[in-house]
């Protein structure tokens, strides 16, 4: 979500156009989006994000922009979510949010050092007043909390926004599902490196939107790499020679998500070399063979797709079964 | 699959790894399929390779060639190594290679190779005035 906002202040610094931010800073109930998102409304009237899912909470949020951005004074508008919608399929209520619409101009130069330390691999956090006279004053926050949220401070309600660096998708293979895989990653938020031994495959040609391009022997690669928590791996290269000795380094780390492409034969004869060379059962159980979501597609594009599926699933805890499929409320957390 | 010394040599290579200060290195990789591999040589006070290790994401062939030569170039001249023919390579490795697979086999002394012309002309601009 941070990638988001950056990218949409940036839009709006190059436009020169000046304009209203809303963000949601409560949520009680079923809603469908988090703390920290936020929409922009210009005051040339373009709209930018949204802190629902468009609809009638959106409307109204809009509605009042234009009226702060002239009096330039924020207001926290505490709206009900779905009502109208609920009412008429039997249901009492959805959920209630509030959101902090404000100027732009004044918070603008806090994003601006945001964004230094978020380029740079760093959490950023911002606060923002909500309650009291002094309602939407930011500062940074130096001891950021897990996630986003409404605190108190000195007596006063705050809203910390944590802006948390991009997840790094780590591509080992740069063939031609690697070309769609990249193009995803960037959509959802992702730096994205890749690496392979082969400088004809990994050019910056086939890769415009890649964060980084490695070209070495990718072992040696992957035993240079920190792998964290915010770090999925996949292997794409599906060529033995590169998937076992990486897999062996990856393994040892904390990814979060090891995807090796090939069919589920060729993945057992690689987890039983794996085995054979003392790799632990319980690592081996980490690597998902056949990569990615039963999508049914077959083009690179669709495979890419489906690896991009099953990452976000995981790195969210979920299993990628249809929301249609759950029997509970999809958005309570 | 694949005949007994590739066999020994791809799942037991000999020398594999780094030297702490070589006096040549090279790597270069296949352009299609992918193997790479960084020779490393140390040579002795008179001039005959010292020691010789490889390192590199490998298919057997590359593997098994890099090892059977790293053994080979211990106690040669660098003469001698520049002598050494992608026939006798293949030779050593005692298998019928098909010949889509031969880049595999010259890659590892393809890199010897370059590694001694690289230290020669280092070699030569050293010792311009």
């Amino acid at each position: 979500m941070s990638h988001e906002t950056f990218d949409l202040i940036e839009r709006l610094r190059r436009s020169g156009t000046r304009a209203a931010m809303a963000t949601l800073v409560r949520t009680t109930g079923s809603t469908p989006r988090r703390e920290g998102t936020k929409m922009f409304v210009g005051e040339d009237g373009s709209i930018l994000g949204s802190v629902t899912i468009g609809g009638c909470v959106d409307a109204r949020v809009i509605e009042q922009a234009s009226q702060i951005l002239g009096s330039k004074t924020p207001r926290l508008l505490n709206l009900k979510l779905g009502d109208e919608e609920a009412w008429e399929i039997g249901l009492s209520c959805g959920g209630a949010v509030d959101v902090l619409v404000e100027p732009l101009d004044e918070a603008a130069p806090l994003y601006e050092n945001a964004r230094k330390e978020w380029d740079a691999g760093r959490v950023a956090a911002i606060a923002t007043v909500i309650g009291g006279d002094d309602r939407g004053r930011h500062f940074l926050v130096t001891d950021p909390p897990a996630r986003s949220g409404i605190t108190t401070l000195e007596g006063r309600e705050v809203y910390i926004e944590v802006l948390r660096p991009p997840s790094t998708l780590m591509i080992f293979g740069a063939g031609v599902v690697a070309i769609p895989l990249v193009g995803f990653a960037k959509a959802l938020g992702f730096r994205s490196v890749i690496i392979d031994s082969r400088p004809r495959f990994a050019t910056r040609e086939r890769f415009p939107e890649a964060d980084e391009i490695r070209v070495g022997i990718p072992s040696e690669i992957a035993a240079r790499t920190s792998f964290g928590s915010q770090t999925p791996v996949v292997l794409v290269a599906h060529d033995y020679k590169i998937d076992i000795p990486v897999l062996k380094r990856v393994l040892a780390t904390d990814a979060p998500y090891v995807g090796l492409l090939g069919s589920r034969r060729r993945g057992a004869a690689i987890l039983k070399m794996l085995r054979e060379e003392g790799v632990d059962p319980s690592d081996l159980a980490r690597v998902r063979v056949p990569i990615g979501m039963d999508l049914g597609g077959e083009s690179a594009a669709e495979i890419a797709l489906a690896i991009m599926a099953e990452v976000v699933a995981v790195m969210h805890g979920r299993n990628g079964a249809p929301l249609s499929a759950r029997e509970d409320l999809v958005h309570v957390r | 699959m694949y005949g007994e010394v590739i066999l020994e040599h791809s799942r037991h290579p000999r020398n594999y790894g780094s030297l702490e200060s070589p006096d040549l290195r090279h790597e270069h990789d296949n352009p299609l399929c992918g193997d790479r591999v960084r020779i490393e040589m140390s040579l002795a006070p008179d001039g005959s390779v010292r020691a010789a290790r490889f390192q590199g994401d490998l298919c057997a062939i590359a593997k098994a060639a890099s090892s059977l030569l790293t053994e080979m170039l211990t106690g040669m001249t660098l003469e001698e190594a520049s002598s050494i023919t992608h026939q006798r390579m293949v030779e050593t490795l005692r298998d019928e290679i098909p010949q889509s697979r031969l880049p595999c086999a010259h890659l590892p002394l393809d890199v010897v190779h370059a590694a001694i012309a690289e230290y020669r002309s280092s070699q030569c601009t050293s010792r311009e005035p």
